[in-house]
């Protein structure tokens, strides 16, 4: 047991500074539970942080309140048994003593030393650890339209978000556009609780199928039959779907009116409340990017992800690093590589294990029945066959020049072309001229849309991401002023009176 | 373009602009206020154009409101409570004011 924080002088980085954890667990989806609990059963001290109010991740968002009490909304049957596959986690997340469970909590930096800034309810400070888990998930891929900034205008995420957290469901006119598991499986959902989509319309068709039959592996059986079965009920029902999406536009003045759609080469437009979009999930990369994290592009995926082990011990960009000692940040779950939340969990116990080996904590219970690496193995071994039958679609139509790209800071897909054209190849000096990636977002919603148009001018392999620095999410200037735990070699107060005298150098006198 | 699920649960009431509205408890503001039909969370700076919440989990950062004073609030993050006080958020944020300022 080494729950006592204690100073530990092997580590460079933290000098002296008490440590408050052995390991810090940010995200509490399954890949992050799954770490945790494995950690905790070895005696090890997890100190978990997660910007959700309950534990579940994304996936399993408020299964707890869902289950134990939402019998009478039928909300368990239309979310499904994968939904409530989650339930036996939580509940083992629950009981473990040794986990410091943080909800509602943000992360605004990182560090490879294991220090961790937080912010909850207008306090915020700095956490240390031995090691780091970063299980913070993933997110839509962005793929911007024209008009994708109107209200109106949702990803497929945030309205299973607002079902499973809020009991809330579309009403109206609804259109679900884009490709995807996650697209159909919300479809599927929402006949459930009797909402009828007025039209699905599919980037990814027959051909996409038929190319990805060479990747078909047995493991992806399961998914495929669950696929098909979404099918079947959206025909059976008779929702009218049509493949081979090239263009998508939501028009409306201060809210969506009306879609406009051409797909199989033939146009159509029609009235809309609700334009839901999906194309796909890509690793949330923000923290790892912030703390020094060396990434990949993968351009099968039009994606960055973090470069790890097969461990998940992560690898920080050659070159000067942002804190000193060796790197003790491990990924896993979506985060790391998307896999779907079976390969999550199973990744999640294989670095907990890991760790918990490397610190010499021997897990108390009995060994789970298979290795986890075996299971991760598993999950994975569909991916390929998933990938191939849903590429990113519209990814590769050319994107028109009035199209807002940085939705923060209103840029045009033509200002960034021009800018290209003049010679503007990296994305720092980019965000530098033009603001994009400078919004509150910082980047996150324009990335890989501005990475695709740098390539496009170039024909050139895709730039790196906007350089990330901390705070990766806004804090308050009161958290800031009323940092706690901050490391006093690092920080000083300076009262005014230390202040140069301005006027002594031909200043301002105020 | 929301309509709960199920029958009426208990609810508090959260200010939006002054104005009443209904809430689930331990739901959070951008919930809330989707709930009521709100579509107009804030203007951008830049052209002044509505925005309304896009991924509902914390990346895109549409969803920023007032809450009680303090502006660029992500209301998709923000646990809803009795009586708090939210307000559009007009362009960038202005400097707090104060927990109970005198609109």
């Amino acid at each position: 047991m080494t729950a006592e924080p204690r100073p530990d002088p092997s580590a460079a980085g933290t000098g002296a500074m008490p440590r408050d954890a052995d390991v810090i667990v940010i995200g509490a989806g399954p890949a992050g539970m799954s770490a945790a609990v494995e950690l905790s059963a070895a005696g090890l001290s997890v100190i978990v942080l997660d910007m959700n109010a309950s534990p579940g991740g994304q996936i399993y968002r408020a299964v707890e309140a869902n289950l134990n009490e939402g019998a009478s909304h039928g909300l368990a049957n239309a979310l499904g048994a994968a939904y409530s596959a989650g339930q036996p986690l939580v509940a083992q997340f629950r009981v473990q003593s040794n986990i410091d469970y943080r909800p509602n909590t943000v992360v605004w930096e990182l560090r490879t030393d294991g220090t961790v800034g937080w912010q909850q309810a207008g306090r915020g400070g700095y956490l240390r650890a031995r090691h780091v888990v970063l299980a913070n998930g993933a997110m839509e891929r962005p793929m911007p339209f024209p008009g994708w900034t109107l209200p109106g205008v949702m990803t497929a995420g945030a309205v299973q978000t607002l079902i499973k957290a809020s009991r809330l469901k579309p009403s109206g006119r609804v259109v679900l556009a884009g490709t995807g598991p996650l697209l159909f499986l919300l479809a599927d959902q929402l006949l459930k609780l009797a909402v009828r989509p007025a039209l699905i319309a599919r980037t990814d068709g027959l051909g996409d199928k038929l190319a990805a039959l060479p990747r078909l592996r047995p493991a992806a059986l399961p998914a495929l039959a669950k696929g098909a079965g979404w099918m079947a009920n959206l025909r059976r029902v008779g929702v009218r779907t049509v493949t081979s999406l090239t263009h998508l536009e939501a028009v409306g003045n201060e809210r969506l009116r009306e879609v406009v759609i051409k797909a199989a080469g033939k146009t159509m437009r029609l009235p809309c409340d609700l334009l839901i979009v999906h194309d796909g999930i890509i690793p949330s990369i923000d923290l790892a990017q912030g703390a020094g994290i060396a990434m990949e592009w993968r351009p099968d995926d039009a994606s960055w992800r973090p470069v790890t082990d097969a461990h998940g011990l992560a690898k920080p960009v050659s070159g000067p690093s942002l804190s000193p000692g060796p790197n003790c940040v491990w990924l896993t779950g979506d985060a790391r590589t998307i896999g779907g939340a079976d390969a999550a969990a199973a990744h999640g116990m294989h670095v907990g294990q890991t760790i918990a080996a490397s610190l010499g904590a021997v897990k108390s219970r009995h060994a789970s029945h298979s290795s986890p690496a075996k299971r991760y193995a598993q999950a994975m071994a569909a991916r390929p066959f998933i990938d191939a039958a849903f590429p990113p679609g519209r990814w590769s139509v050319e994107l028109g020049d009035a199209t807002i790209i940085c939705r923060c800071e209103e840029i045009t897909a033509a200002q960034i072309r021009s800018c290209a054209q003049q010679g503007v190849t990296d994305m720092d000096q980019l965000r530098g001229l033009l603001r994009c990636g400078m919004g509150p977002c910082q980047g996150r919603s324009c990335a890989t849309a501005i990475a695709r148009l740098l390539s496009r001018e170039f024909d050139s392999p895709l730039p790196m991401p906007f350089r990330g620095r901390p705070p990766v999410r806004p804090v308050p200037l009161g958290v800031l002023a009323q940092l706690q735990s901050l490391d006093p070699d690092l920080s000083r107060s300076e009262a005014l009176d230390d202040k140069p005298d301005a006027s002594s150098r031909g200043g301002i006198d105020v | 373009m929301f309509q709960p699920i199920g029958s009426p649960e208990a609810m508090l009431t959260v200010y939006f602009d002054n104005l009443p509205v209904t809430a689930l408890p331990g739901e959070t503001v951008a919930s809330c206020l989707l709930r009521n039909g709100v579509t107009r969370f804030r203007t951008t700076p830049v052209s002044g154009a509505a925005r309304m919440p896009f991924c509902m989990i914390g990346h895109c950062f549409e969803c920023l409101v007032e809450i009680e004073g303090l502006g660029s609030r992500q209301a998709c993050l923000t646990v809803v409570r009795e009586g708090m006080q939210v307000a559009t958020q007009a362009g960038p944020a202005t400097i707090y004011r104060g927990a109970n300022y005198d609109r």
